[in-house]
C-alpha cells in the first residue's frame, strides 16, 4: 500500500513537472482554440488554413474542437449568458442566420474587425449580414449561393438542355416540369414540407426577408413573401414534385434518381458528387427568379457560415493575425479548400485562382466554379435579423395549408400574426 | 378444454405481443444491421447485414482518442454511481430513521426542488464552476449530480420496509449507528442498491447537456458527447454513428442483465 502510493506521489510529481513546463512554452507560443461542426467541412478548412499560417510561425499551434452544431451552439450561448469566459475558444464559427442573434444578445462578446480586414474583398452579403452598427465582426467563410441541381441526363431525355435552364423564371421551370412529367413520367422535384429553406431561398433571391433593414417584421405586407407562397402552391399544384420527410430522404430522392433535380446551396454539390456512378449526368444551373416581383434575381443564397473572434479570447491577437493573413487574402488558400473540401469561400478574388477556373467533367464540363462565384457576387444583402428561427417555424407550420390549396393572404396573415407574437 | 372463443383471444394477444416486441426490437436491429453497413447504404434503407463493420469500427476508434474517452464515460459514470449511493442512501437512512421536528418539512423542500427543470439551473451552475475554477474537470461534472433528490425519495420509500427489529437488535449487540448502516442495512437493502445502481449508472452514462457545457476539450469529452458529435457535419457518416450507438447501449444493456433479477426486487420493495 505504501510502496503504491510513493509510486503515486513519483507520477503526480512528474506530472505537475510536466504541466510547469508546459505553461511555461505555452507562454512563448500561442495555442489558437477554435470551435466549428464538421470535422470534414470546416474543421478540416480550418486546420489547412493553420497548416499554411503555421509555415510562417512555427511555434504557434491551433486546437479545433468539434461539435454537434446544435449542441456548440446551446454551449456558445449558456456559457456567453453566464458571463464566465473561462475555457470560450479564440475563434468561433457561426451560422450565418443566427449571427444578428449572437451580436444582437452578447453586444461586447465579439471582436469587430474593420480595422483589420479590408471587406471590400468579400461578397457583399456575407458582409452585410456581420455588420451591427457600423462594425463588421466576421471573417466570411462558406457561401450557401445556390444552384439549379439538375440531372442532365435525364433532362435531355424529354429534350431539355443547359440553355433551356438559363435565368428562368420559377413559372418557366414548372412548365419545364410538367412537359418532363408528360414525355418520361419522371417527377422534377423532392419537397420536404417540414422545411421552409425554398421559401428562404425565393426570398433572398429577391433581396427581402421576413425582417426589413431594421428588423421590422415585413410579412403581411410584403409583395415578395406573397409571391414566394404562391410560386410555391404553384410548384405543389403542378404535381412535379414528391413529398419527402428529413434531410436523408431528400438527398436520397434526386441521388437515387427517383427525382431528377434540386435546389440547394453550393455545398450540395459535396454530397452529389458522392456518387461517382453518375459522373457526367449532372449540369448546375442558376436558381430560377420569381415571377413579376421588383428586384427578383437569379442568385440566392442557403445556409453558409462564418468565424468571429471572442473579445475574450487569450489569444486574440494571434486570432486576428491568423484569420486576416490566410483567410482574408490567400488566394492559394481558397483553391487548396475548393478541391479537397468542396468549400466555396466568400473572398472574391478567389475566382482568378487555377481550381476556380478549372471544368468539371462531373457536371459535364461546365465551369460550375466561375459561375458560383459569378451568382455569389450578385446574391442579394438581407437582413436576417435575429428571429429567422421563429418565422421559419411559423412558415413550415402553414405550409400543409399552401400545399392543400389554402387561401394565400390567410395562411401569409396567420404566419405574421405568430411571428410576431412570437417575438414580442 | 378452451373455447374457440378463449382460442382466438389468445391468438389477439399473441399477436399484439409480437407486434409491441417488433416495434421495440426492431431499432436495435436496425442499429446492429447499420453498424455492418457503409452510409450510402443505410440511406438507400438497407436493413440487412453487410460487410462494411471492420470499416466502421476502425473509422469510430480512429475518430477520437477513444481510449480517452471510454476512460472518461466509465470513470464519470461509475464514480458518479457509487458516489451517488452512499450520499442518497444516507440521506434516505437518515430521513426515515431520525426524527426531528423538520424533517418532513425538508424532504417536502427536497421533492419541490425536483421541480425545477435543469434548464434553469444550468447558467447558475455553470457560474457556480466557473467561480470554483473547476470547469472541465470531472468534479464539474460530477458534483451537481451526485446529491440526487429522486435517489433519496427512492431510498427513503424502500426504507420504511427495512424493519426496526433488525437495527433494536443490531443496538442490543452493541453496534454504533454507522455499523448498523453499514453491516445490517446496506446488506439487507442490496435489492434496493441494485436497482438504484441501474438507474444511476444509466442515468450518469446517458448525460448530455451538462457534460456538453462544462467539459470544454476534447481529451474530456465522454462517449455521448462523441456520439453527437459524429452526427454533426453535412455528410454524416450513418455507419460509424452505429457503431458509436451500440458502443454506448451496450454498457447499460449489461449492467441491466447483470442486476436485472435485484432490480425487478428492488421495485418490487427489498425487504421480504
Amino acid at each position: 500500500m505504501i510502496r503504491t502510493t510513493s509510486r503515486w506521489r513519483n507520477t503526480l510529481a512528474v506530472a505537475l513537472t510536466g504541466i510547469s513546463l508546459f505553461s511555461v512554452t505555452a507562454a512563448s507560443a500561442a495555442q489558437i482554440t477554435v470551435w466549428c461542426w464538421d470535422p470534414n467541412f470546416n474543421g478540416a478548412t480550418m486546420e489547412e488554413a493553420f497548416s499554411r499560417y503555421q509555415a510562417n510561425n512555427p511555434d504557434d499551434t491551433i486546437k479545433i474542437e468539434i461539435f454537434d452544431k446544435a449542441a456548440m451552439e446551446q454551449k456558445l450561448q449558456a456559457q456567453l449568458a453566464s458571463g464566465a469566459t473561462d475555457g470560450l475558444p479564440d475563434i468561433v464559427l457561426i451560422e450565418d442566420y443566427r449571427a444578428q442573434k449572437y451580436l444582437q444578445s452578447f453586444p461586447s462578446a465579439f471582436e469587430p474587425l474593420n480595422s483589420h480586414v479590408d471587406y471590400s474583398t468579400f461578397a457583399p452579403y456575407k458582409v452585410e449580414l456581420a455588420t451591427l452598427n457600423g462594425q463588421t465582426y466576421s471573417i466570411p467563410f462558406d457561401s450557401g449561393v445556390t444552384g439549379y441541381f439538375y440531372r442532365s441526363d435525364l433532362l435531355a431525355e424529354a429534350g431539355f438542355g443547359p440553355a433551356d435552364l438559363e435565368n428562368i423564371t420559377w413559372d418557366q421551370l414548372i412548365e419545364i416540369g410538367k412537359a418532363v412529367k408528360e414525355k418520361t413520367g419522371e417527377t422534377l422535384l423532392p419537397i420536404d414540407p417540414t422545411s421552409s429553406d425554398w421559401i428562404r431561398i425565393m426570398l433572398q433571391s429577391a433581396g427581402s426577408w421576413y425582417f426589413d433593414a431594421d428588423g421590422n417584421v415585413t410579412i403581411a405586407d410584403n409583395p415578395v413573401f406573397k409571391a414566394a407562397v404562391e410560386t410555391y402552391q404553384r410548384l405543389m399544384a403542378a404535381g412535379i414534385t414528391t413529398p419527402v420527410s428529413g434531410w436523408t430522404e431528400y438527398t436520397g430522392s434526386f441521388t437515387s434518381g427517383k427525382t431528377l433535380s434540386t435546389f440547394s446551396g453550393v455545398w450540395m454539390t459535396a454530397t452529389i458528387k458522392a456518387n461517382p456512378d453518375q459522373a457526367g449526368k449532372w449540369g448546375v444551373a442558376p436558381s430560377p427568379r420569381l415571377d413579376g416581383v421588383e428586384g427578383a434575381s437569379n442568385a440566392s443564397n442557403l445556409g453558409g457560415s462564418s468565424w468571429y473572434v471572442l473579445s475574450s479570447a487569450p489569444e486574440k491577437e494571434k486570432a486576428i493575425d491568423f484569420l486576416t493573413t490566410i483567410w482574408a487574402q490567400d488566394v492559394d488558400f481558397y483553391q487548396e479548400i475548393l478541391v479537397n473540401q468542396g468549400a466555396l469561400g466568400s473572398l472574391l478574388a478567389a475566382r482568378e485562382g487555377e481550381a476556380y477556373q478549372a471544368t468539371d467533367d462531373f457536371f459535364g464540363g461546365q465551369p460550375v466554379w466561375q459561375n458560383f462565384s459569378s451568382w455569389l457576387a450578385e446574391i442579394p444583402s438581407v437582413n436576417y435579423g435575429i428571429f429567422t428561427e421563429e418565422a421559419d417555424t411559423a412558415t413550415v407550420a402553414q405550409i400543409p395549408a399552401i400545399t392543400s390549396g389554402g387561401n394565400v393572404d390567410e395562411i401569409i396573415a396567420a404566419i405574421d400574426a405568430q411571428v410576431r407574437q412570437q417575438i414580442q | 378444454m378452451s373455447s374457440p372463443l378463449a382460442l382466438l383471444g389468445r391468438a389477439g394477444t399473441y399477436l399484439l405481443l409480437s407486434l409491441a416486441a417488433f416495434v421495440s426490437i426492431f431499432p436495435f436491429f436496425w442499429m446492429v444491421a447499420g453498424a455492418t453497413n457503409t452510409s450510402a447504404d443505410i440511406i438507400r434503407g438497407k436493413g440487412t447485414p453487410g460487410t462494411a463493420l471492420w470499416d466502421n469500427i476502425v473509422k469510430f476508434i480512429n475518430s477520437f482518442d477513444m481510449v480517452r474517452v471510454l476512460f472518461n464515460s466509465f470513470l464519470l459514470a461509475g464514480l458518479g454511481t457509487v458516489l451517488t449511493l452512499i450520499v442518497a442512501s444516507l440521506a434516505g437512512y437518515g430521513f426515515e430513521m431520525f426524527r426531528s421536528r423538520f424533517r418532513e418539512k425538508i424532504f417536502g423542500g427536497l421533492l419541490l426542488m425536483l421541480s425545477i427543470p435543469f434548464a434553469a439551473l444550468m447558467i447558475p451552475l455553470f457560474v457556480l464552476m466557473a467561480n470554483f475554477k473547476i470547469i472541465n474537470t470531472y468534479q464539474a461534472v460530477l458534483l451537481p449530480t451526485i446529491a440526487s433528490i429522486f435517489i433519496i425519495f427512492y431510498f427513503r420509500q424502500a426504507t420504511k420496509a427495512f424493519p426496526n427489529e433488525l437495527r433494536d437488535a443490531a443496538r442490543i449487540d452493541g453496534l454504533k449507528e454507522w455499523q448498523i448502516f453499514l453491516y445490517v442495512y446496506m446488506p439487507v437493502m442490496r435489492s434496493t442498491y441494485a436497482a438504484a445502481t441501474i438507474i444511476v449508472f444509466m442515468n450518469n452514462w446517458n448525460s448530455y447537456l451538462w457534460p456538453l457545457i462544462v467539459l470544454q476539450t476534447n481529451e474530456m469529452k465522454t462517449l455521448t458527447l462523441v456520439v453527437a458529435t459524429l452526427t454533426s457535419g453535412y455528410t454524416p457518416d450513418f455507419g460509424v454513428i452505429m457503431v458509436g450507438a451500440i458502443c454506448a447501449t451496450l454498457p447499460t444493456l449489461i449492467i441491466f442483465f447483470v442486476l436485472q433479477r435485484r432490480f425487478v426486487e428492488g421495485m418490487l420493495g427489498a425487504v421480504k
